[in-house]
């Protein structure tokens, strides 16, 4: 059985988990990563997208939508997310709606770059939810 | 004479009881939203601390750090002051000792200030004065989400980036008891960071990504924000904590005021019966 550590996900308004996993997943800005027990310590953006990450002594993993942050890889791992919603929370109708939303925006000629980048994350954002929510992008191994 | 007089008494009782229950259904709701407001404010007070703690871990560990939000990197000219007032009265003296508290500051201030006004009174105060604001938030702050204070730091910071604004100080209330707040004075920008010997540095060489600059430019305008939206829970709480007790204080003078009116009446009233009865024998000692 592989070594576990402490994982605590942090949000603005509340601790999200704490828990001891043996393998934690995010996106960073480069793209996904896997942490496990013994790491070397890193701090790192994430972008919005799908946290997995699998409990001590489970073969499952668990999934949750976070919206941007980043983590601080130690002895323990510790990830400040701006916001992060387990998929039973997942409100799937209003994710879509945003993203349409969304989408409407960059179809307009006139925005300006922040504008671009802002709807753009905001997709992301309603990407991941709605990935969450059907059980994760990725499929369980 | 004596039964108009008694009629305005007994009016005067009715309308400080109905006064009295107003203010005592007011203390029971602020008491009940006290109660949500300090739990949030509590649950996010216990994860603060990590953030800046972060920051300064990594200015500890670090020699090349971005030097723009750091103290001494710029003379400080314009400063802008973040007002956390409440956007409804009745709440004791808690918008009052904010503004005072702000007024002081600006006045010390040689240059124009630059006035981000959150709850109304602050905003109202300084309009009347003539002051420009340069942004106002009206929305009440117990339903606050952290992605809409996004919206709030952010013109702040940018500002700050640009040149603009080269001190962001914020005065809001802090939260120290149900029975006890404090005006407290925050500088927000630019970022000072004691150099603390007590915290080792790593024996571990620490991996920032992308870099060691673009981490520390995510973080301070979090921090930012962290500290505005900690400020408007903390507030929100302590607006509550003020109209409870100024609620309390109310129903209490009112309950004195029916009692003194109360007795003024009776008195009253017997001078009167004493009246009439003196009058009667009067009267049947004349007729004798």
């Amino acid at each position: 059985m592989p070594k576990s550590m402490l994982l605590e996900v942090i949000t603005p308004s509340k601790l999200f988990y704490k828990g001891e996993v043996e393998l934690v997943i995010v996106r960073t800005l480069t793209g996904d990563e896997g942490y496990m027990a013994g790491h070397t310590w890193a701090v790192k953006l994430l972008a919005a997208g799908e946290l997995w990450f699998q409990e001590a002594g489970s073969n499952d993993f668990k999934i949750a939508a976070l919206a941007g942050g980043f983590v601080d890889v130690k002895e323990n791992i510790i990830i400040f997310a701006d916001a992060a919603e387990w998929p039973e929370d997942i409100n799937l109708a209003r994710a879509e709606h945003e993203k349409e939303m969304a989408e409407d925006w960059l179809k307009h000629p006139s925005n300006d770059d922040a504008e671009i980048a802002r709807a753009k994350i905001a997709i992301a954002k309603s990407l991941t939810r709605m990935h969450v929510q059907a059980g994760g992008h990725r499929r369980k191994r | 004479m004596a039964a108009s007089n008694m009629r305005d008494i007994k009016r005067r009782i009715k309308s400080v009881t109905s006064m009295e229950h107003i203010t005592k259904a007011m203390k029971l709701v602020s008491a009940a939203k006290l109660r949500r407001a300090k739990n949030t404010f509590e649950k996010t007070r216990e994860y603060f601390h990590y953030i800046t703690e972060s920051i300064e871990e990594i200015f500890n560990n670090t020699s090349e750090v971005p030097t723009q939000y750091l103290r001494g990197n710029r003379e400080i000219k314009t400063t802008c002051y973040i007002i956390m007032t409440s956007s409804r009265g009745l709440c004791g003296s808690f918008n009052a000792n904010v503004i005072k508290e702000a007024a002081r500051e600006i006045a010390n201030d040689p240059e124009t200030p630059v006035i981000v006004a959150i709850g109304s009174k602050g905003k109202e105060y300084f309009v009347k004065r003539g002051y420009d604001i340069f942004e106002e938030y009206m929305l009440p702050p117990e339903s606050i989400s952290f992605l809409e204070t996004h919206e709030i730091s952010k013109p702040i910071i940018d500002r700050y980036n640009a040149g603009e604004i080269d001190e962001v100080i914020m005065i809001s209330t802090s939260f120290v008891s149900s029975l006890e707040q404090r005006v407290v004075k925050t500088t927000l920008l630019p970022f000072e960071i004691r150099w603390d010997p007590d915290l080792p540095k790593h024996e571990q060489q620490v991996d920032y990504e992308p870099s060691v600059g673009e981490v520390f430019n995510y973080l301070v305008p979090k921090y930012v924000e962290i500290m505005v939206y900690g400020a408007i829970v903390e507030s929100a709480t302590c607006e509550h904590a003020a109209r409870r007790m100024a609620m309390e204080n109310a129903t209490e003078n009112a309950i004195e005021m029916i009692g003194e009116l109360t007795l003024f009446y009776n008195r009253t009233r017997q001078a009167a019966i004493t009246n009439e009865i003196s009058e009667i024998v009067g009267g049947a000692e004349a007729l004798k």
